[in-house]
């Protein structure tokens, strides 16, 4: 277990989930003038409609499997002093999380259990309780653990940009589309703050059991200092260069897996409808080369036409479609994603939004629509 | 116990050397008689023809490439009617459609011998292992005796129902298989295409909820531009058609394995249908918009 021991350092984690693709922002507590300062921010957010922001911001994607409930900011704010600081490994700060909710809570616990001064911070305090009694402090506002930004208010005058500046990181934990990604980046690097995406690809229980997967890209020193939180928090971090790298990595995997799903899906209904037991099926690819965590874990539910929500439909779709717009703007084709993506599209018009993206099964039963 | 083996080539080699070396005598016929040469020098004899194999041994497997050479093996002069008879067990191990086992299981069993259609799941380097999936259907008799031979070229075994279970099973598992290369084919290029690296793709799919053994095994020399066939693409394409057959036959709505279907028709088109399957990756990559760069 990573030692949270530090000096001087600040790490803010935020999660959220709105509905609009924005990021709050809230001033950063003058406690926090320490030289290295990091905001870890992880926002969620399932608008599939834009913002009215005063930038251009597309919709943005969601992390695999994000389950559709709270609106929950994490913020992770580290500063405890110690003889410890600068051993390796070892993150020298004060972890302050804004967001408590199934993804937030969870990697809040892992920072705790490693040693970390944490602080929380959730809409509804109570959520927070269970942190509290393990240790963790609680502060009653957002501005008052650390901050964050929403675009819209990025200029404005209470921005977490305005409690940016040299010497300070902003690593933001969020899934958002590249745009938005390098438009937050721009923000944070003209206050002469360092900028880290971190998107994770991973859901609730890969968050509990410290098992995410980040895809890091901006800065590479911040890459640095902030991987031993990465390092409780996930089983491995990727480094992919610039700003836009990490988001379009997410997409790409999403894709794989959302073509994978549709696939698994007409298998599974062919095996039916030829007298088959689809069971046998998943009993069959769970031997082969083909087996994988995905179908045997969803399998059995999608036979019970039951599709308990994990990663909901309606933002597997939008990663979707979020990949054929990047495929189509280096020219690629890609007719299987397109063809998936489709039946996504059915499935959202049959209502299945909310429900786990495994759903798409259903999109290939004809429904007579009324 | 003696066997015969009818069909020499990627997978049947391999599994008639498996039966050898775990003391099975077998006898083995092959279309290109010269490919049984280094089988004998492993110890098996040769039957001239089908029929030869079938009137020697009690138990015959084939493993042919199609449903026409599984057909031909069957009905041809010289050919597995001629000598199948009572007491004898022909389990056609190749990869058909449900008619055509069906075809073939009506025949057998006219004639008084026992049939079952058992079709594997995995290539070459699972044959070599003995690590093969065999999803039979058919005579239940002969599948129980049929088992010591199937626990020594496989890992496990399934019997399934009547004739055309199998044959139908094997069909859904390749036609997802086939979708999944494409799958992966798509995000390889994309990523190319986006200016990021293919092997850290590779690796990031390795340690997630869509990790498979396929990915990890076939993605590194996909992205050298390297396709040992394991499993010829032709026969992929085959099998994506039958399944598509299988899903016109029952209105089944199969939208992905039809796309799918269509970059393995493209590969076969390029030429490269003798290449394994994961060459459908150069026709995917071959679909760029025509203004690019």
């Amino acid at each position: 277990m990573a030692k949270c021991s530090v000096a001087n350092a600040s790490i803010f984690i935020r999660r959220r989930f709105l509905p609009f693709s924005a990021v709050m922002c809230h001033s950063l507590p003058s406690t926090y003038s320490s030289p290295l300062s990091v905001a870890m921010t992880m926002t969620m957010t399932s608008s599939s409609i834009y913002c009215r922001p005063r930038f251009p911001i597309s919709p943005l994607t969601r992390l695999p499997r994000f389950p559709n409930s709270s609106s929950s900011f994490t913020t992770i704010a580290s500063s405890q002093a110690s003889g410890d600081a600068g051993k390796g490994g070892e993150f020298p700060g004060r972890v302050g999380f804004l967001g408590l909710g199934i993804m937030g809570s969870p990697m809040a616990l892992n920072l705790l259990k490693a040693g970390c001064d944490v602080t929380v911070w959730n809409r509804t305090k109570s959520k927070c309780n269970h942190l509290i009694d393990l240790g963790a402090k609680y502060e009653p506002s957002p501005a008052e653990v650390a901050s964050s930004c929403d675009i819209d208010v990025a200029c404005g005058t209470n921005g977490a940009v305005k409690g940016m500046g040299s010497g300070k990181g902003y690593v933001d934990v969020s899934t958002v589309d590249g745009a938005t990604s390098k438009l937050i980046s721009k923000h944070i690097r003209d206050t002469g703050a360092s900028f880290l995406e971190a998107p994770v690809s991973g859901s609730k229980k890969p968050a509990e059991d410290g098992q995410l997967i980040f895809l890091t890209a901006g800065d590479a020193s911040l890459y640095e200092i902030a991987s031993p939180l990465l390092d409780i928090m996930g089983k491995s971090r990727f480094y992919l260069g610039e700003v836009g790298n990490g988001a379009a990595m997410k997409l790409v995997v999403n894709m794989i897996m959302g073509s994978m799903m549709a696939s698994f899906s007409e298998g599974l209904l062919l095996s039916e409808k030829v007298g088959l037991d689809p069971n046998v099926l998943i009993e069959v690819i769970s031997q082969g080369a083909i087996s994988a965590p995905m179908f045997s874990v969803k399998g059995p539910s999608m036979v019970k036409a039951t599709y308990p929500t994990a990663f909901p439909l309606k933002h597997q779709q939008k990663d979707l479609r979020l990949a054929l717009g990047l495929a189509e703007s280096v020219t690629q084709s890609i007719p299987v994603a397109a063809a998936a993506n489709e039946l996504y599209k059915v499935a959202k018009s049959y209502g299945l939004s909310d429900q786990d993206f495994s759903a798409v099964i259903e999109a290939l039963r004809a429904k007579l629509q009324h | 116990m003696e066997v015969g083996f009818l069909g020499l080539g990627i997978m049947g080699k391999a599994m008639a050397v498996n039966l050898l070396r775990h003391g099975y005598g077998v006898t083995v016929w092959n279309r290109t008689l010269s490919k049984c040469q280094e089988l004998v020098q492993q110890g098996a004899s040769v039957g001239e023809t089908p029929a030869a194999v079938i009137n020697k041994c009690k138990y015959t497997i084939a493993m042919l490439s199609d449903p026409s050479a599984a057909l031909s093996v069957v009905f041809d002069k010289d050919g597995v009617l001629e000598q199948i008879c009572d007491g004898k067990g022909y389990i056609d191990m190749s990869t058909v459609d449900a008619e055509t086992s069906s075809k073939i299981s009506e025949a057998i069993t006219k004639k008084g011998g026992y049939f079952l259609e058992a079709p594997v799941s995995g290539s070459k380097k699972p044959a070599e292992d003995g690590q093969l999936v065999i999803l039979a259907a058919g005579e239940k008799v002969l599948y129980d005796e049929m088992v010591p031979a199937f626990d020594v070229l496989g890992k496990k075994s399934f019997f399934l129902g009547e004739v055309g279970n199998g044959a139908k099973l094997k069909l859904v598992v390749n036609m997802i298989m086939g979708s999944m290369m494409n799958a992966l084919s798509e995000g390889l290029c994309l990523a190319d295409r986006s200016g990021l690296s293919q092997q850290t793709l590779l690796d990031v799919l390795d340690l997630g909820a869509i990790a498979n053994p396929m990915f990890k095994l076939k993605g590194p020399a996909m992205i050298k531009g390297s396709y040992p066939p394991a499993f010829p693409l032709k026969h992929q394409q085959k099998d994506m058609r039958l399944a598509l057959a299988l899903g016109d036959e029952n209105a089944v709505s199969m939208p992905i394995a039809a796309a799918s279907n269509e970059a393995f028709k493209k590969a076969r088109s390029l030429g490269l249908g003798d290449l394994d399957f994961s060459a459908v990756f150069e026709a995917v990559k071959s679909a760029k918009d025509s203004d690019s760069a």
